[in-house]
């Protein structure tokens, strides 16, 4: 036995109190007073995967884990548990995650530039199957019994891509991996190809046999070095092994893969610009049908899916449609990939069951909000997305749930807010970012987007008058209606979706020219709590515009006409007395 | 066929058509800004939108298929208010300066707003104040009243494949530009002016050159005369009012001499002389084996310039002779002067022309002065006099007609088809049999060579000698042919043509340019006819029979190819590549 | 490398899976390498070398909790298999000293601990 110990106490106090450190000593010690200290460690964790269940104590071996444990139970763990191996039935707890990785699964387990060890996690056996025992047509099938669809926003159903390219004949299709990952905030597809390469390229070859397509484009913005560059050996390894090229694998399937650069505009991400793109042209989204399956690249059916997407491929054909299917809920199967961040404690990657609840995924997966705040709202599905306030939280997740609420499913992008975010400056910075990315080929988006962008500015700086709502909806509509692509119908979207649920605050600024949130810089004024200061001058020595004047017999003000807003009193008091209104 | 309703009338029609054309079957019109017959639907405006009852995704007319069973609305109070909004939308992008504007009163984005009843523009009006580019001194660029519909890059690059023209920026500033934001005049530019033909606002134009006209008109000291191409009498009517095609030489003879121009001639009349001289090369070549095979027409300055550019290999290939209006223009200032003793530098030569280029080709080398003065002073567009003629007061539908000053201003059927693709070649084929044989050919019309086909490839019969001959307009159509003799020449086999003619813009000189607006393949067809019909009617329709092309030889250039012509009549090419391998 | 055939696919398995030993993982994507994740991969390297230690240090993907970048795996035989986050220079360190030496469990940086529960 190597073990240092017998047995490990992992234990951290998962409510708000924070009182690990003193838990941890009285246990140590009482352990000590048993003579323990030699059999058993105690240790402090950072996290124990359970939120809001007062003091968690895990045991190993064993894997007994106790929730609400209190200083009163502590003799009875080590008597019960630690002496005698029986557990405390009273605090016995089941941890269950609610995550569950499909497509994540070896993201963070294998070496990713090393083929062998995706190898040895069953890798590339979806493709020795299929090789072997089945038609382009039966992996369509399973596609079609896992039911799933599109992870990078669309939702379409991947085997129906993948049937419509199969059915035209063509001397050459291509399969296009779309990695132009660009929602703010939304990083799945870089992880995906960052840690778990082979999956996708898997997936894409699965995807050429399917289709009867030889050629395929990995389509990566440039920015993502580090996914680039695991790309390119991943490729030159399944080169090697004979995964990609002539005979895979001895076969008579042919498949080979390039790399293609975007150079960074948004809506290449679109799959016709994003064609456009790969052909050397400015990358403008061109109109559907024809729809690039039956006339894409080059002309040449070609079938587009995302990252995610192609990597969920391979575990399907291993594990059966049907199980896909079985994950889930009613309305979509599997697993979604999320980039969770924002005001929650463990922004990261997560991946769910398809049906999970936004609640679920922010307080029992993301440990809840940070600082304790209270929740105001979860953004998702990036710019096209919409906010989703607090009383719809309970809504399970999928593509047509979110959209019945104003927002979208997207490619898996999650920001949570605070009572500290504002919904007009969060919608102003979602708007922002589609009117610079804007490709500039179609006026209502083009031109429209430029115009409610200049009202949203108008509402935060409290210039705006009711009007300006009506004026905003309007063009909202018109851009929604009669743009070209994805990032025109739903650019309008963070803002209606703000307009619906949190109309009050945007009329608080006009009528009111106030921001709850104290976000809207114009609409602050700052001046000083004669109560609470102790006229130290900090204030004024600080003030980079000279708006505070005063001494400390007379105390300080502020000259509101001077001040600038910046917020460098309010941070250097030290005795909260400037007041921000 | 594809059976469907749109707005509830039964129609049927070829698959494939797109909505907006199945509406216009019956009697409906989608208002659209971009979308241009010639030319694939680019779906930029975002103005054409239908929907299919029941659905709520709108569609945009120009680019989608009717579909069979579709049940289509084109106009109700939902899409008329998201057309309103989008239409206000580019109009307070827009500098709306109509009265000042060169398309004032025949701008397709004012009759929209016209149509529309646009009284008031909700939106705050953003300008955009970009320079203007004047620099080619043919065509003018006014990015400030682009709506970037794209027309002018679709022409450029696809319809002429020239790659002048493209969008730079993004977002709200996108533009159009030659590429790597140069000017104009360093641009890849032909001057064709397709663009400018295409284009719905006043974004671009032709460099209009009325003032320095109507300055010359004035002059007591000037001796101003004038000549109008083939192809302007039978368009300019459109600006009139007159019915497509409508041949008006006539009307226009009596219009200018009322604008004060002390000669007109008519370039028609030079056409026979290049026939002649272009002929006689023709034949040299071709029977004599002097010079290389196949011989190129250059009639086209637009043409000239994009075989020096992208073709300079080819620049052997070329006619040596003179365009007809330069031939015209060094003869008034040398032949027409001596036998009318008038100082040939008071003479103010004026070319109306159905083109832009030749606002250029006037310049273009040191043998466009070969009377010893410019031999054109200045080259107008068809739509420049139809200004003039409206500017001075004449009543033009109610002039009387009036004739041409010889010797210049008499040609024949032969001359006149210059204005049609295929003309000079059908034209040069009737004076080349004459040539060769001796005698005329029994049929006047050389069917083969007429019609809108890109490209024509035939053989005539000359005296048992097979002349393969091919025709191209619009520029796109140049490669074929040329890489066909190319590969012939690399490879030293048979030649596959023995005279080609190119010119610059569809359907030839009667699509030229610097026609009056909205032309289109119907348009352009009813232009030629009105050709073809004078050609008909004409009793001398062979150039060789001209008797003051005859007289004009005898008392002057002696014959064709003579000494004397080619100091006058015959210029050089010189091979200006663009781009390296 | 010969390439691989349907029928040598699963020998090129098992033999990969037959890895056995002690080991040490680091996230190295993006968000582990922005948080520090490429200093701390080359310490455990280092102190390994210097110290002679039976162990494989390897890189992986991104494991999900970003917020804990950068985080390392370490699996010793006979110890549960322990995530450790917010890994700097001095948490490598007593990984290496603490954890792999001296067989115990560091305080305040685990975020996970494995156990195979067959």
């Amino acid at each position: 036995m190597t073990m240092g110990y017998k047995k490990i106490v992992l234990l951290k106090d998962t409510g708000s109190t924070g009182r690990t450190k003193e838990f941890y000593n009285l246990f140590l010690e009482q352990c000590r007073l048993e003579n323990l200290q030699d059999d058993v460690q105690i240790v402090r964790v950072a996290d124990i995967g359970m939120y809001d269940k007062g003091i968690v104590v895990r045991i190993i071996p064993g894997d007994i884990t106790y929730a609400g444990v209190t200083e009163a139970h502590i003799q009875k763990i080590i008597q019960q548990t630690l002496k005698n191996n029986k557990p405390v039935k009273e605090l016995l707890f089941t941890r269950a995650s609610k995550q569950m990785r499909v497509v994540l699964k070896s993201c963070g387990e294998i070496d990713p530039e090393n083929i062998k060890d995706y190898i040895a996690c069953d890798g590339y056996q979806a493709l020795k199957t299929m090789l072997a025992k089945s038609s382009s047509e039966d992996v369509i099938n399973e596609l079609k019994t896992s039911g799933l669809r599109g992870r990078g926003g669309g939702g379409f159903p991947t085997w129906m891509k993948w049937k419509f390219a199969r059915q035209i004949e063509a001397d050459q299709k291509y399969i296009i991996c779309n990695a132009d990952e660009g929602d703010p905030g939304a990083y799945m597809d870089r992880s995906v190809l960052e840690g778990d390469p082979h999956s996708v390229v898997e997936g894409m070859i699965i995807a050429g046999y399917a289709v009867g397509a030889t050629k395929g484009f990995v389509y990566v913005r440039a920015e993502y070095e580090l996914a680039i560059e695991r790309v390119e050996k991943t490729i030159e390894q399944a080169r090697e092994y004979g995964l990609l090229g002539e005979h895979i694998l001895g076969s008579d399937f042919s498949f080979d893969l390039e790399i293609r650069l975007g150079a960074g505009a948004f809506v290449c991400g679109e799959e016709t610009a994003l064609i456009a793109s790969i052909e050397g042209k400015r990358g403008y989204p061109s109109p559907r049908p024809p729809y690039p399956s039956v006339k894409g690249l080059w002309g040449k059916p070609t079938v587009i899916n995302n990252v995610e997407t192609l990597a969920t491929v391979p575990v399907i054909l291993r594990k059966g449609g049907a199980w896909f299917a079985s994950i889930g809920s009613e309305n979509a199967k599997g697993t979604k990939v999320f980039a969770l961040t924002g005001k929650v404690k463990n922004s990261g990657l997560i991946e769910v069951p398809m049906g999970i609840t936004l609640r679920e995924i922010v307080f029992d997966i993301g440990g809840g909000m940070l600082n304790g705040k209270k929740i105001k709202a979860v953004q998702t599905g990036g710019p096209s997305g919409g906010v989703i306030p607090e009383h719809l939280l309970d809504t399970p997740v999928d593509y047509e749930n979110l959209q019945k609420l104003g927002s979208i499913m997207g490619s898996g992008g999650m920001i949570v807010m605070d009572e500290d975010d504002c919904m007009v400056d969060i919608a102003k910075f979602y708007l922002k970012f589609c009117v610079d990315e804007s490709c500039g080929k179609c006026a209502p988006c083009r031109i429209g987007g430029f115009q409610m962008l200049g009202y949203l500015n108008k509402i935060s700086e409290g210039k705006a008058g009711e009007d300006d709502i009506e004026l905003l909806e309007r063009i909202c509509n018109a851009s929604k209606k009669a743009s070209l692509c994805g990032l025109g119908q739903t650019s309008p979207n963070p803002v209606l979706s703000t307009l619906k649920y949190f109309r009050e605050e945007y009329l608080e600024h006009i009528r009111d020219r106030k921001c709850r949130a104290r976000k809207c810089v114009d609409l602050l004024t700052y001046h000083i709590g004669q109560e609470k200061c102790k006229r130290c001058s900090i204030c004024m020595r600080n003030c980079p515009v000279n708006a505070i004047s005063g001494d400390k017999q007379q105390g300080f003000l502020i000259d509101v006409n001077k001040c600038v807003k910046c917020g460098k009193c309010f941070d250097v008091c030290k005795f909260d007395a400037i007041i921000r209104e | 066929m594809i059976q469907a309703k749109i707005n509830g009338i039964d129609i049927k029609v070829k698959e494939g058509t797109s909505i907006l054309d199945a509406a216009k079957k019956v009697n409906i019109n989608i208002p659209t800004l971009c979308k241009h017959p010639d030319l694939d639907a680019t779906a930029a405006c975002g103005i054409c939108i239908v929907k299919v009852k029941g659905g709520n995704k709108m569609l945009r007319s120009c680019c989608t298929p009717l579909e069979k069973g579709m049940d289509i609305i084109t106009h109700d109070d939902e899409l008329q208010e998201a057309r309103r909004t989008v239409i206000q939308l580019i109009l307070s992008n827009h500098p709306n300066d109509c009265l000042q504007c060169a398309r004032n009163n025949n701008c397709e984005l004012q009759r929209l707003a016209a149509d529309f009843g646009i009284r008031t523009v909700a939106f705050p009006h953003v300008a955009k104040e970009l320079p203007q580019d004047s620099s080619s001194k043919t065509i003018n660029l006014v990015p400030d009243k682009c709506i970037l519909c794209g027309r002018c890059v679709q022409v450029c690059q696809q319809m002429q494949d020239v790659w002048a023209l493209s969008f730079l920026e993004r977002g709200f500033q996108t533009r159009i530009s030659p590429a790597g934001d140069i000017n104009l005049s360093e641009s890849p530019c032909v001057r064709c002016g397709q663009c400018s033909a295409h284009c719905p606002t006043g974004a671009i134009a032709e460099f209009d050159q009325t003032p320095e006209v109507w300055k010359a008109l004035y002059d007591p000291n000037k001796y101003c005369v004038v000549q109008i191409a083939p192809a302007v009498r039978v368009a300019i009517g459109e600006a009139f009012g007159y019915p497509e095609g409508a041949n008006l030489t006539g009307k226009l003879y009596a219009a200018l001499r009322r604008l004060g121009f002390k000669a007109v001639f008519d370039t028609s009349f030079a056409a026979d002389l290049t026939v002649m001289e272009e002929a006689a090369e023709f034949v040299q070549r071709f029977a004599h084996g002097k010079g290389v095979l196949p011989l190129i027409t250059s009639c086209c300055p637009a043409w000239v310039d994009f075989m020096e550019k992208f073709y300079p290999d080819m620049v052997k290939h070329f006619s040596s002779a003179k365009s007809p209006h330069e031939m015209l223009g060094v003869l008034s200032k040398t032949y027409y002067a001596q036998q009318n003793a008038i100082d040939p530098a008071t003479i103010y030569m004026v070319s109306i022309m159905p083109c832009t280029a030749k606002k250029y080709e006037i310049q273009r080398s040191e043998e466009m002065y070969a009377s010893g003065y410019p031999d054109i002073n200045v080259s107008l567009t068809t739509r420049e006099l139809a200004r003039m003629i409206k500017q001075s007061g004449i009543d033009f539908m109610h002039l009387p007609e009036a004739q041409p000053d010889h010797v210049l201003g008499e040609y024949t059927g032969a001359g006149v088809i210059f204005g049609a693709t295929g003309g000079v070649m059908e034209a040069a084929l009737r004076t080349a049999h004459y040539m060769v044989t001796g005698t005329d050919a029994d049929k006047v019309d050389f069917e083969n060579v007429r019609g809108l086909k890109g490209v024509k490839e035939t053989e005539v019969n000359i005296k048992g000698n097979k002349i393969k001959i091919a025709i191209a307009h619009g520029l796109e159509n140049v490669e074929y042919v040329l890489r066909r003799v190319q590969k012939a020449i690399a490879e030293k086999t048979e030649l596959p043509y023995h005279f080609i003619e190119v010119m610059a813009c569809p359907g030839g000189c009667v699509g030229g340019g610097g026609q009056p607006y909205g032309a289109t393949d119907k348009l352009r067809v009813a232009r030629a006819h009105g050709l073809y019909k004078e050609d008909d009617d004409k009793e001398l329709q062979y150039s060789h029979h001209n008797p003051y092309i005859k007289k004009v030889y005898k008392e002057f250039l002696e014959k064709p190819l003579s000494e004397k012509s080619h100091k006058l009549l015959h210029t050089h090419y010189t091979g200006r590549p663009l781009y390296k391998k | 490398m010969k390439k691989l055939t349907k029928e040598t696919l699963d020998a090129c398995r098992s033999e990969s899976q037959r890895k056995r030993g002690n080991w040490i993982k680091v996230g190295m994507s993006t968000c582990g390498i922005a948080a520090g994740a490429g200093d701390v991969f080359a310490i455990l390297q280092n102190e390994a070398q210097k110290r002679n230690l039976d162990i494989r240090i390897e890189k992986c993907g991104c494991a999900g909790m970003c917020y804990a970048e950068p985080l390392v795996e370490v699996y010793v035989e006979g110890m549960p298999q322990v995530v450790y986050g917010d890994v700097d220079k001095e948490t490598a360190l007593a990984i290496i000293d603490k954890h792999i030496s001296g067989k115990r469990l560091l305080n305040d940086h685990i975020y996970n601990v494995k156990v195979d529960r067959s």
